[in-house]
Formats: structure tokens, sequence, C-alpha cells
């Protein structure tokens, strides 16, 4: 699939066909387009625990649920929960900054070395850092991205995925992992039970209310040309609409069929 | 044997009409008569659980200390069991089991009593 259409064609799917298990080899893309992604100081904050969903057992995924992530967890036949690792940058002391150094990305004309990184960078910068109220929301804002790579590569695989949060009361408990990890999401992936429109591209708040060109307060104006070539390459899509009859259709023989309350 | 409860004409309740206009909005067409068996179904629960249906609303909320409504925790809890029990002890089959437990669940979700049964797949009866 063209990389614009993976954007458009993304949804955050609810319902996920129960029986119908997502290829391992899937996953593994996956999880290979999230370790790409751009990170800060290559520290590599997201870790990820795969779980098939039909060997969590019964009592551990009841302790996952909330009241707003029930249905999704019991049909989507796999989870990957996602967690920040916080320890990792007092662990890793700067060493992934130096293997780029080596590598040529953070080369000397932009004031690279490894004595820079040992002197000043990592005792300097990002070791207080870790110290700040700060640090959780710039370690989360990146793994947020790598995350997001992962959940658009599941789409280009044809899957159906979803990112949600599990109660993150008993997710320490439930998945045995580090106490400095904090949790981040979970992205449950299967095929979809509701078709792939799935009503329609979700309402969005206006480009120009979102975007500003030079200064806060001028609208970054969108060229309507632009928009026009981009609903010829599938990423904007036909936007959901209120009321919409067969998405109604469809909601109330999805609910028939998993038994749902409507 | 102990008596059922006193309850007047469903269709009098507070509760029972922010539902049916929940319903109306959202899905068009008339709740009551588009299943015969709604009404009665709430009423049988009602039965079940000894208290109307304006008071199950009631003990789902509780004010905190700015006076703000929100939902109980404890009361959400208790009638999500409760309506566990219900549906396990209703009569029929497995897909009339969960639709009679899943009407009353509607009930409580259009009155913002957010109650998700998770699934159930009744296709695998």
């Amino acid at each position: 699939m063209e990389f614009k259409e993976v954007i458009g064609r993304r949804r955050s799917i609810r319902f996920f066909d129960p029986e119908k298990p997502v290829e391992r080899e899937k996953i593994q893309i996956m999880l290979e387009a999230a370790r790409l992604a751009s990170c800060a100081v290559n520290a590599h904050w997201l870790k990820a625990i795969v779980m098939q969903r039909d060997y969590i057992p019964e009592d551990m995924l009841e302790k996952l649920k909330t009241p707003v992530l029930n249905v999704q967890l019991d049909l989507a036949p796999t989870h990957i929960y996602f967690f920040i690792d916080l320890g990792v940058v007092n662990q890793i002391q700067g060493s992934r900054l130096k293997e780029l150094v080596d590598v040529g990305a953070l080369p000397p004309t932009h004031g690279w070395s490894h004595r820079f990184v040992d002197e000043l960078v990592y005792p300097q910068i990002l070791k207080p850092l870790t110290e700040q109220p700060a640090y959780a929301a710039v370690a989360a804002a990146d793994a947020g991205m790598a995350a997001g790579q992962a959940l658009l590569a599941g789409v280009d695989e044809g899957l159906g995925v979803g990112l949600n949060t599990p109660n993150p009361e008993h997710i320490h408990e439930v998945l045995g992992v580090p106490e400095d990890w904090m949790m981040l999401w979970v992205l449950l992936v299967g095929y979809p039970a509701e078709s792939w429109d799935a009503g329609g591209q979700r309402p969005r708040p206006p480009f120009e209310g979102q975007f500003f060109d030079g200064e806060y307060g001028v609208p970054f104006e969108r060229d309507e040309a632009v928009v026009d070539d981009l609903k010829a390459a599938n990423m904007i899509q036909r936007q959901a609409v209120p009321n919409d009859p067969e998405r109604k259709a469809e909601i109330k023989a999805l609910a028939e069929r998993f038994g749902l309350p409507l | 044997m102990s008596e059922d409860l006193e309850l007047g004409n469903m269709l009098d309740y507070e509760a029972v009409q922010i539902w049916l206009d929940g319903l109306r909005q959202h899905w068009g067409g008339d709740p009551v008569t588009d299943d015969s068996e709604r009404l009665p179904t709430l009423e049988a629960f009602c039965q079940f659980v000894r208290v109307d249906p304006d008071d199950i609303i009631k003990q789902c909320k509780r004010v905190n200390k700015s006076g703000d409504p929100r939902i109980s925790v404890k009361g959400r809890r208790k009638y999500a069991s409760l309506i566990d029990e219900f549906q396990i002890q209703s009569q029929g089959s497995r897909l009339q089991k969960a639709k009679r437990g899943n009407t009353v669940r509607s009930f409580l979700i259009h009155n913002a009593i957010l109650l998700a049964p998770g699934a159930q797949m009744t296709g695998s009866e």
C-alpha cells in the first residue's frame, strides 16, 4: 500500500474478528517499524510485550480491563503492551550517542565527539533531565512516535489496529515488568470485523485552527489543490457523518454477532 | 417467598424516559415497539434486584466534595455483577440470556453509567 493510503486507511478499530489470529511475521514487522523510529538521543525508551489474548489467563485479562476497554480486549487476538523505559538513559549513559558519533550520524561538523558526550551531554544535560518532572513527558512523546510507526506498519500489513489504555493499576503485576517501566498504551491488533471504512474518517478539528504560519494566530492556509491530490491518493477519505444509516446497520449487526448492548 | 416490588408504569420513570430517548436519538425508530421485550426485561430486572429504575441509576451515581456528579464505582460494579447474575438465571438460549442482560446494560449506558459487558460470542453456541 502507498504510504499516504496507509495514513488514510487507518482507523481505531474497535471490532476485531476474534477467531482470526495475526501472523507472527506481521507482528514482527510492526515491531521492526517501531525500532526504526526517530528517537531522541538514541535512547529508545519504547519497550513492548506482545501477548496473544488466548494465552492470557482470564483473571489477568479481567485486571487489564477498564470500563472503556473491555470489548476490544476480548475481541483483539493480539495485544502489544507498550511501555516507556524511564531507566534507560541512566543505564546507557550516552553510549548510544557515541555509536552515532562512530557511524557518522553525529559528526564533528555539528560539534559531536565521544568527549562531548561524556563530559557534557550525559552528565550536564541527560542525567539532570531524568530528574526533571517533565522527563516522563519527553520520553512518552518519543515512545509514542515509535508506537505510531508500529501502528502504521500494521495497517500496511492489512491489519486492524487500535491504541488504548489498559488499567494502569494492575499492569506491573499482570505483565511482571520492571517498576521503572511506565505504561504507555496497548496496541490491539487483529483483522477487523467491521468494514475498513468503519463509517469513514473520523471528524477532525479545522486544519487552520491547528497549524499556524510564521506566528501564533496566523493560520497555515490550506491549499485545496493539495487536498485534492491527497484525496486522489486516498489519504483524505470520506469523512464520517452523524447518523449514517449504513454505519448504524453495521454496528447493529456487530452487536448481534458479539452479544453487545445497543 | 418475598412479595414483588411494587412498580409504577415503567414509562413514568425518569431514567426509563432517558433510556428510551437515548435509543430513539441514536438508533431511530420507536424503542418501545421495535423490541417488545425491552420494557418487560427491565421490569423483570427491577423485580430481580427489588429496586425501581430511578433508584438503580441513583445508586450508580454520587456527588463529589465539589458538588460535581460522578459515577459511583461501587454502584456500577454492584449492578454489573447483578446484571451478570440476572443474565445467567434468565430462561432461554445463551443468545436470549445475553440479550436480556444487554437490555439492562443498555438502560444503564444511556443513563451515562458506563457499563461495557465484554464480548459474548453468541455465535459459538
